[in-house]
């Protein structure tokens, strides 16, 4: 996406692969004190953003064109103005190896659950991205989310006793590629990139649906006037079809810019939701409830899995 | 040799006299009593930025954190702590850290000492520096590589289970679990307590030894009543260290717990990055330190400081 953003405009895009986590204070700290950012522009999650944005360190984005042309995943939910704009969507899939499998993919997540699988279950070691899925995967449904979490809990304890393991992105791939899972929750990316690798792994969307949520840009505030109008042309370009169709396609997720072709191989994949139809088998939880629940689900999830 | 006669110098000789007048101007004769404490000024001054450091975390760790904002309140609370109390979870992590530190301390001294005490007594140099080239190569090889490695060989499809299978024994697990993480991190602090033990052990003459058993007392006696005593400086200062680094360790419990055997360090990475609470992070922060140092403090009140040639009494 930053070569052609090069080409066109003569400007060396550097990029930094602080994770995003650890960025995010760096960011913070800058702007508190007045100094000029580390970063110009910033990949991140949306909830990490929005955290950003709650923070008042993010320049509004309301000025880029074209902005009402994309699709209505794009806007950030319950914040005023564009403190950051959505650039794709992903899913948290359930990845499984299809050799433990033999029957099909699962059809649930409360297969999870089943002793055979003692061990080989996998989920990220902060909950994120199964949270809202836990709920229902424990018999509670989307209105339950975010006033009364106890079904999810309650599939964490069930969960807790088949001895899961927690991880990040890498270490499902390296899980997968070991043949040390058979099951896990994870963005399909990663699945979609382990199987381009050669690791026997697919995905499913089970019947209780799968979360999606969304990456954005946002850029720091207190750059240098000049500075901060290239870091809104880049952003700009990040939203118009050529950047959109690229980089998405690379990445194997649903763009914010709409009319855009999946790749092949994800065509009619429920985990590549492109019409209303698919994202009804999806749960989106709004970034503004993550940031509020966030900790206490954090906590509660860690009270259950450090048992 | 240098030509002093001739009245040149060479440019070391000049740049040294320079240095000389330049500290002669800042530093009068007068303070020349003080220079000692000139030499401890940079360590003075690292721990003066630890303190500083600590006092803005103390100050952090007495605010709550905003929602709406995720910024600390103004307010002065004792909310973090209290959270700290009132969530089993931060008091079992806290438990699981200080057994740890415990355990991996007493395994890595049990196994230590006869490490050290072959390598100084051993007549044979090539068993000296076999023991030498295995002590300090883990040092040249990272923490985070060492737990990957330790994943290839115990993992699940690891080399220990590849041979079991083979051997038609069922798959055993080894990884991702809490004796995993005392393992490694037993193996990671090896070779620290071994070097920490080994100047104390050298220390020791051999005729002291022989003098024990020429006394009558066998290797036993001689192990209890001559070597332990006198090996205590190493002992202790082996025992302090290992101690700190584990119950202060992030990675082993991170890499080969399997997400499940957090320490108070991975909690506190969580609060400070994952969920963005500084205070909570801050608090548990200080939590750690005071109960690192008052652990340390209770060790030396216990062995003495004068185990470690620090009495304050003048020779």
């Amino acid at each position: 996406m930053t070569d052609p953003f090069t080409e066109m405009t003569g400007i060396p895009v550097r990029l930094d692969f602080t994770e995003d986590n650890e960025i995010k204070p760096k960011i913070w700290a800058a702007v508190d004190q007045g100094r000029v950012p580390p970063i110009h522009v910033n990949w991140d999650t949306t909830t990490n953003a929005t955290i950003s944005a709650l923070r008042g360190v993010t320049v509004d984005l309301g000025d880029l064109k074209g902005l009402d042309k994309l699709l209505p995943i794009a806007k950030p939910v319950g914040l005023d103005g564009w403190p950051l704009v959505n650039t794709y969507s992903y899913v948290y899939v359930c990845a499984y190896r299809p050799e433990a499998f033999p029957d099909g993919a699962p059809k649930s997540w409360r297969v999870m659950l089943e002793e055979r699988l003692k061990g080989r279950v996998a989920l990220y070691n902060d909950g994120i991205g199964f949270n809202p899925i836990a709920v229902l995967a424990g018999g509670g449904t989307v209105k339950d989310i975010p006033d009364n979490m106890e079904p999810g809990y309650e599939f964490y304890r069930a969960l807790k006793k088949n001895d899961p393991l927690l991880g990040e992105d890498p270490d499902f791939t390296t899980w997968f590629q070991n043949g040390e899972i058979d099951i896990a929750c994870t963005i399909s990316v990663n699945a979609r990139a382990a199987k381009q690798n050669g690791i026997d792994v697919e995905w499913t969307v089970p019947e209780e649906g799968c979360k999606v949520d969304t990456d954005g840009l946002w850029i720091p505030k207190g750059l240098p006037e000049n500075e901060e109008y290239w870091a809104k042309q880049l952003v700009q370009y990040a939203i118009g079809r050529d950047a959109q169709e690229k980089w998405c396609a690379a990445l194997g997720l649903p763009p914010v810019y709409p009319g855009l072709e999946p790749p092949a191989d994800l065509v009619g994949d429920p985990a590549y939701p492109t019409t209303p139809e698919d994202f009804k088998k999806l749960v989106r939880i709004p970034s503004p409830v993550l940031v509020e629940n966030q900790p206490v689900w954090f906590a509660r999830f860690k009270e259950i899995m450090q048992g | 040799m240098a030509d002093t006669t001739s009245g040149r110098k060479p440019v070391s000789w000049r740049m040294l006299d320079a240095v000389d007048r330049l500290v002669a101007a800042a530093w009068p004769r007068g303070a020349h009593g003080m220079n000692g404490y000139l030499f401890i000024l940079p360590a003075v001054a690292l721990v003066f930025i630890l303190i500083v450091g600590l006092g803005y975390m103390a100050d952090y760790s007495l605010h709550e954190l905003d929602l709406a904002t995720y910024r600390l309140k103004d307010e002065y609370s004792l909310a973090n702590y209290a959270a700290f109390f009132e969530r089993p979870v931060y008091l079992r992590i806290l438990g699981r850290s200080l057994l740890a530190a415990v355990i991996v301390t007493a395994v890595s001294i049990v196994l230590a000492f006869p490490y050290a005490y072959l390598m100084v007594r051993t007549q044979s140099a090539a068993i000296r520096k076999f023991l030498l080239i295995a002590l300090f190569l883990p040092f040249f090889i990272g923490q985070v590589v060492r737990a990957y490695g330790w994943l290839i060989i115990l993992g699940k499809e690891g080399f220990i289970n590849s041979m079991a299978t083979a051997l038609g024994l069922p798959p055993l697990d080894l990884i991702y679990n809490y004796p995993a993480v005392i393992f490694g991190l037993v193996q990671y602090m090896l070779p620290f307590a071994v070097l920490l033990l080994t100047p104390a052990l050298a220390a020791i003459g051999e005729e002291v030894e022989l003098a024990s058993e020429s006394l009558g007392a066998n290797w036993v006696r001689t192990f209890r009543h001559v070597l332990i005593p006198m090996a205590t400086p190493g002992l202790v200062g082996a025992s302090v260290v290992v101690f700190t680094l584990t119950l202060t360790d992030f990675a082993m419990p991170q890499i080969l717990g399997g997400g499940t055997s957090d320490f108070i360090a991975n909690a506190i990475y969580d609060s400070y990055f994952r969920i963005s609470n500084l205070g909570l992070g801050s608090a548990l922060s200080i939590i750690l330190v005071v109960i690192g140092s008052a652990l340390v403090a209770l060790i030396f009140m216990i062995a003495g400081t004068g185990t470690l040639g620090i009495s304050g009494r003048n020779k």
